[in-house]
């Protein structure tokens, strides 16, 4: 028993990276159609920044991961934005989606040759002291991913449906025609999902980072799980890409412990495909009518 | 001094040009119609008035001032809204979200508040179903909840595209019964409907279009007894 309840805190920390990864992936489909095959790799860019800015540049913590975030929501929020979306997406989705495909290659194997193929180390930022709760014994960095994850979910649930942005947002991804006669400026709008999305990625990076280790592939396996996380939750719900993003989380850890190490990507995907053959708008979704 | 002018407009998609010059009026207090056959450019009048589509040539002044080419932003701001065609409400999001929506524009005050009961004095139905989701409204519901989020800003104009497209006879009665209230109000509306007979029974003053191009103008009535437009547009 203790175990169980064991492998659901490691499960739940783990899966709480993977949910704000996977809300990113939510709110650029939503308000912007754009599906990103790159988020892996907007987690992997600013792990490197992070690397970049603390132990190579030897900034104070807070010093470095304000740099982190302001470095990566710049490039991977506006630039992206202007250069990629604003251009393709006229052309349709599907040239924007193969695009992404290409900038995740293009981001992952630059820092491969440029940087370096080798895993670097990443310091803990929480201390992996053991905690003992009762029978149950986990570490403070696997309380404190949760906390923070909490946190900046629960933020940004909150400011979508409390702030005129907020609103602005929700009104873009449910109708941007008729957002666009009400006055709202789409493209700003779009914009600033892109930059919330990379705040989002950037601070998934900072938590993965100390329990990965940084390495040019990670984001292929982050990137995927935050894709499954999406849709087994639910594509057009945030609260659906935070379930979807516990429950990738979960099944991974269990099914690692219990089943086999060696597959443990494998049960995430089953599961994605038995909820896209029972439930295709996912377990928390709600049903789309395609016009 | 018209409300609304539009003169010799071309506009289109990219470079198909669908307007080939639509010049029209509209005059403080008027109900003014747009009717023509489909593909007409009736809808991309509206679009291009609305700063949705580009101007390519000619004008539109609002109010005596220039707006060609603004932002539905700056319409909005200057009075002007538009309700466009189809279903076009946010789904997911309550009634009455909705119409605070419409007022995207302003800040949230108690004056809006006061506006927002106003609307619901004037459609009880939405009241009612204020905390229901809009997707859940039915055809006729979802277009009560438009005109009421299109009045929310106290527009000196408003754009109707369709208003009854697809809804049931006894709902397009209730549609029409609302539209003369609000003209009884003072309200000045430009609109395009299907059903054109009985736009132009409610219209001070009508164009029709073809393919583009104004083809016959009038009042609602002489436009309505025109043996030329029965034939071509209103099938009698």
């Amino acid at each position: 028993m203790t175990d169980v309840l064991q492998l659901f805190v490691a499960g739940v920390s783990i899966g709480a990276i993977y949910a704000m990864a996977a809300i990113g992936f939510v709110l650029l489909w939503q308000t912007s159609n754009t599906i990103n095959f790159a988020q892996g790799e907007f987690v992997v860019l600013p792990a490197f920044l992070m690397v970049l800015f603390w132990t190579v540049f030897r900034l104070p913590f807070a010093a470095a991961l304000l740099a982190t975030l302001v470095v990566s929501t710049l490039l991977l929020g506006l630039l992206v934005k202007a250069v990629l979306v604003e251009r393709l997406l006229k052309m349709g989705v599907l040239p924007l989606v193969i695009a992404t495909i290409g900038l995740s290659m293009l981001i992952r194997y630059s820092l491969q040759q440029f940087w370096t193929p080798l895993a670097l180390p990443f310091p803990a930022l929480f201390s992996r002291a053991p905690i003992r709760v009762g029978e149950v014994i986990f570490t403070r960095e696997e309380l404190m991913n949760v906390l923070f994850a909490a946190l900046v979910i629960g933020a940004l649930q909150l400011a979508i449906r409390r702030t005129k942005l907020g609103w602005a947002m929700q009104a873009v991804a449910q109708n941007r025609n008729l957002a666009a006669v009400l006055g709202i400026n789409v493209s700003r709008l779009v914009g600033l999902t892109f930059m919330l999305n990379a705040a989002l990625t950037a601070v998934a990076a900072i938590l993965v980072a100390p329990v990965y280790l940084v390495k040019y592939d990670i984001g292929i396996g982050i990137g995927l799980k935050a894709f499954y996380a999406a849709i087994i939750g639910g594509f057009n719900q945030i609260r659906g890409a935070l379930l979807g993003g516990l429950l990738v989380g979960l099944v991974e850890t269990y099914s690692a412990a219990y089943i086999s190490n060696q597959f443990r990507d494998a049960f995430a995907l089953i599961m994605l495909i038995g909820v896209l053959l029972l439930k295709p708008e996912g377990l928390w979704g709600i049903k789309e009518e395609w016009m | 001094m018209a409300l609304l002018e539009v003169h010799d407009i071309h506009a289109g998609y990219g470079k198909m040009e669908i307007l080939h010059g639509v010049t029209l009026k509209v005059e403080p207090g008027q109900i003014v119609s747009i009717i023509g056959p489909n593909g007409a450019g009736k809808s991309t009048v509206f679009k291009t008035i609305f700063g949705l589509l580009p101007v390519q040539q000619g004008r539109v002044l609002f109010a005596g001032e220039e707006v060609t080419n603004r932002s539905p932003e700056v319409l909005l701001r200057r009075g002007m809204t538009f309700v466009p065609q189809g279903r076009n409400v946010f789904p997911l999001m309550t009634v009455e979200e909705n119409l605070l929506l419409g007022a995207y524009i302003r800040k949230r005050s108690p004056e809006l508040l006061a506006e927002v009961e106003r609307v619901y004095e004037t459609f009880p139905i939405l009241r009612e179903k204020r905390k229901d989701r809009a997707g859940d409204l039915s055809g006729g519901q979802q277009q009560m909840l438009e005109m009421g989020r299109s009045l929310l800003l106290q527009p000196r104009l408003i754009l109707l595209d369709e208003p009854t497209l697809g809804l049931a006879p006894l709902v397009f009665k209730e549609i029409f019964r609302i539209i003369e209230g609000l003209r009884k109000r003072g309200q000045t509306i430009l609109m395009v409907e299907q059903n054109a007979a009985k736009a132009l029974e409610i219209s001070d003053y009508a164009y029709v279009l073809e393919l583009g191009k104004n083809r016959y103008e009038g009042s609602g009535e002489a436009i309505r007894n025109d043996g030329r437009v029965k034939r071509l547009y209103l099938g009698r």
